[in-house]
Order: C-alpha cells, then sequence, then structure tokens
C-alpha cells in the first residue's frame, strides 16, 4: 500500500521558454506519482491538488495557446488562461471533492477529477453552469459500452456526440433550436470543445500518439448539441431510454451529421425514406458492423409530421429498421472484414437486411428549429451510446 | 502569471507486463490475430520463422476483433502459451 511520502507532488515554477515539446502520450505525464496503488477510479488519497503548475508570462489567450503547443496540448485555437481564480470560479458551485476521480479515460489512463474537469472547462470558454454537464459527459465516457480506448484509437474519423437534455439545457443556456450544432452559442461551442480538450489531454488521444484517425474530422473540435424537448411530440429521450432524471446528457460515438431534407412531404414515410437512404451507405462503419447505433437528429417540423400522423417514436424507429435495408450480396463484395451476427452471415446474397440488427439502435432525437432538415448520425460501430443523469 | 496544467494524473497500470522469457527454446509461441489485413498471415510467419530458429512451437492461434477487448475465455486459451505475438494496424 502506497504511504502518503509515496506520492511525489509538485508544483513547480517553470517559464515557457523552459518547456519543451514532449511526445505526449508515450512519456511519463508532468505530475510524477510514485508508487501509487489507488484502484482505478477511486479517490486519490492525499492528493489535495494533484495538479503541475506553469508560469507564465501572458495570459493573452494566443500566448497560452503557443505555451500549451510546445507540450503537445491544445487545439489549435487560442486558449482562456486557466489560472487558479478561474479554476476556483468553475469548482465554486461544485459540492463534491475536487480531487475526487470522476473516470479514468484511456488510452492515456489519465485520471479525470472535477478539478482537472474545470481547467479544460475554462481553457475551452465554458461557464461555471456547464461544468456538472461535462462532469456527467465524462462519466459517460467513461462507461464500457462506450469503448473509449477502441473510440479515440481507430483510424475512423469518430468523435463523441455529446446531447443535453431537460432542465438544464434551458438553466445553462444551450441551444436546442435553429442552428443547434453550431456555430453561434457559447454553451454548445464552449462544452463541446472542453469535452474534446479533456480526450486531448486527459485521455491522450493526440493524433498520432493516442489518436490514429486517418484523415482527422471536424466533429473533433466541438460536438455538442441539445435536445428541443419543447417541440419534441414524444417528450423527452433520456425518459425514453429510462433516465428519468431532471437534466441528462448522452453520449454517441459517432460520424458528422449527414443531412436529409424533405421540403414537401407530410407522410411520414415519404420523410423517413430519406433518413433510411442517408443510413444506408456503403461510406459507413454501420455497413460492415451490424450492431452500430444510428442517431436520427429530427427536425421539429419532420417530427410533427410523424406525430400528426400518429408514429410514435418507436413507430418512426422500426419504420428506418425496416426500410434501411441493403443486398446482403452487395454488403459482402465491398467487406471481407465484417463485424455481423451468425445468423446474418447465414443469409443469402440476395436477401435485403437492415444495416442495424435491432430496431432499438435506431435512436430518434429532436434537434433544431424551423426548416425541414434532419440529419443522421451513424455510428463507428464497436460502441454503444450512454445517457447519464447530470447532477446540479 | 501562474496556470494550471492541463492533464492531471495517471492511474497505476490495472496489469502488468510478463517477464520476458530468456530463450525460445521448448516453448510455445501463440498468436492472437487482431483482424487487421494480413496480420495473421505475418504473425504466423514471424512466429513459424522464430520457431524454425529456436527449436519453439507455433500455437494457440486465436483471432478477434480489432476494435474491441479481448473475450476471457480467448485470454485463457493464449495463456497456454509461454510467448504471444499480436499486434498490427492499418
Amino acid at each position: 500500500m502506497a504511504s502518503r511520502a509515496d506520492y511525489d507532488v509538485y508544483h513547480h515554477r517553470i517559464s515557457c521558454s523552459e518547456l519543451r515539446p514532449v511526445p505526449f502520450g508515450l512519456d511519463p505525464p508532468p505530475i510524477r506519482i510514485v508508487g501509487q496503488t489507488d484502484p482505478i477510479g477511486s479517490r486519490l488519497e492525499g492528493m489535495a491538488n494533484p495538479l503541475e503548475m506553469l508560469d507564465l508570462t501572458s495570459d493573452d489567450p494566443e500566448a497560452v495557446r503557443d505555451c500549451y503547443a510546445e507540450r503537445g496540448w491544445g487545439d489549435g485555437l487560442p486558449l482562456v488562461a486557466p489560472t487558479p481564480e478561474r479554476v476556483d470560479a468553475m469548482l465554486a458551485g461544485c459540492r463534491d471533492d475536487p480531487d475526487e476521480s470522476v473516470a479514468v479515460l484511456p488510452p492515456r489512463s489519465g485520471v479525470a477529477t472535477r478539478r482537472v474537469i474545470a481547467v479544460n472547462a475554462v481553457l475551452a470558454g465554458c461557464r461555471p453552469e456547464h461544468l456538472p454537464v461535462l462532469v456527467a459527459a465524462v462519466q459517460a465516457l467513461a462507461r464500457p459500452e462506450i469503448n473509449l480506448r477502441g473510440v479515440n484509437a481507430t483510424t475512423h474519423p469518430v468523435a463523441p456526440l455529446l446531447v443535453v437534455h431537460g432542465e438544464i439545457v434551458q438553466t445553462a443556456g444551450y441551444n436546442p433550436g435553429l442552428g443547434a450544432f453550431g456555430p453561434g452559442n457559447v454553451a454548445n461551442a464552449a462544452t463541446g470543445r472542453a469535452l474534446r480538450l479533456i480526450l486531448l489531454h486527459v485521455a491522450g488521444a493526440v493524433p498520432g500518439a493516442g489518436d490514429a484517425s486517418t484523415q482527422g474530422g471536424p466533429a473533433k473540435y466541438t460536438y455538442c448539441v441539445a435536445e428541443n424537448l419543447a417541440e419534441s411530440p414524444w417528450g423527452g429521450y433520456a425518459a425514453s431510454v429510462g433516465v428519468a432524471a431532471a437534466s441528462a446528457v448522452t453520449v454517441h460515438c459517432g460520424e458528422a451529421p449527414h443531412n436529409f431534407h424533405d421540403m414537401e412531404s407530410t407522410d411520414p414515410a415519404a420523410i423517413l425514406d430519406k433518413a433510411a437512404s442517408a443510413m444506408t451507405s456503403l461510406g459507413s462503419n454501420n455497413a460492415p458492423v451490424s450492431s452500430g447505433e444510428f442517431f436520427v437528429m429530427l427536425c421539429p417540423e419532420h417530427a410533427a409530421a410523424c406525430d400528426g400522423a400518429g408514429w410514435t417514436r418507436d413507430r418512426v424507429a422500426s419504420y428506418l429498421h425496416e426500410r434501411a435495408q441493403m443486398r446482403v450480396g452487395d454488403l459482402r463484395a465491398a467487406f471481407a472484414l465484417r463485424a455481423w451476427a451468425p445468423w446474418q452471415e447465414a443469409l443469402d446474397d440476395d436477401a435485403m437486411m437492415s444495416v442495424t440488427e435491432h430496431r432499438g439502435n435506431i435512436k430518434i432525437i429532436v434537434v433544431g428549429g424551423p426548416g425541414k432538415h434532419s440529419s443522421v448520425i451513424p455510428s463507428w460501430g464497436m460502441t454503444r451510446s450512454a445517457t447519464v443523469p447530470v447532477e446540479v | 502569471m501562474r496556470v494550471y496544467a492541463p492533464v492531471g494524473a495517471v492511474a497505476p497500470a490495472a496489469i502488468s507486463r510478463a517477464v520476458t522469457e530468456p530463450t525460445l527454446a521448448g516453448k510455445r509461441i501463440g498468436i492472437l490475430d487482431n483482424s487487421k489485413p494480413n496480420a495473421g498471415l505475418l504473425l504466423r510467419r514471424l512466429a513459424e520463422s522464430l520457431a524454425a530458429r529456436t527449436g519453439a512451437t507455433v500455437g494457440p492461434v486465436e483471432r478477434k476483433n480489432a476494435a474491441l477487448p479481448a473475450p476471457d475465455d480467448l485470454l485463457a486459451r493464449l495463456a497456454e502459451a509461454e510467448v504471444v505475438l499480436t499486434g498490427s494496424a492499418d
């Protein structure tokens, strides 16, 4: 068992000019913990503030960015200086121990405490009311069904999409309406950016070291949206998956949104056939991975058309499951490497097969404002979404 | 001015690496094929080459999905080998 003396926690002063590039993700992190035997996910005993401090000559956002970049940190954009005063203000409403481990994030096995989360929230430009959303998002990312090690390590451009549900959408200023995927709203933009900074810094998902994505992707900068509960005819998504909290977040590790539009139909089938068309692409991982999920983000007008015809959320998902089918032989010809269920492998080439095994893998959420554009967000495949309560 | 570093601590490793075998003579070289293109071919050729040079034998050979952790039963079968070759990316 490690003793208090085994913890070598130090705050040392170094100037920006003394910083040297570090092959981040390969070398030890700046904080040294010697002989630490603390089990994963538990409290870091005796470590009141296990974070290194740096001395900078300027709090100019570009200077912070450049200084961090020397260490392989940051996302390339200017950063708000995470001074102790700003981090303390970010944590002011936090009732829990800020140095308790919230989660351990792979591949770096970085310990995400509330203080570390708050540092990254400050860097991204978050406000204190966004912190509970980030803490819940980190808890969701650490769920085993997310498979964060695979999400971060793959060559696919997957990024965790964060969907915010419930009361905190209003109280913390998230945008569920027009332009919800951005840009322009502080809460959506900064929370999504902070989550990516946590992945870069704490999880070590740095391109080349902990993130092998061939082309990267714009969703890896910020990817946060809010559910438009006020215009959802079927109630909130979180409650529909058994999370009956006042506020919640969902994390879905997928691609950037694939748009579909229908300006003329009032018939749900005509609208949803276009969604099914977007789902049946050989370009997405859902084609070779049969257990992958789809998030279908319906705009309020498309959702209202479905509801007006008496269609429930489950019926929408069932219809899409039935219509989003491809010929088995075409899928086989395209992918020698497949992750299909045995019964699917047994199908004849001329059989038609849904691009996801079960209708429950098709998730329906209402997002956006006026207009008739909706979107499909395919999955990376080897991951499942997680919805967790937000503790305010 | 003083600012925080953003990375935090690293948790201890849940498992440690096995001690390196001093010699392969008489040992079994297992293969964990992660299903990446040509991984099985590469690893088998490598194992066969090592076996021919050292007097080791090849096997067991197992295959898993590249994106998911190896199942416990598969790891238990591989544990029969003293050395396991794995790791291939695209």
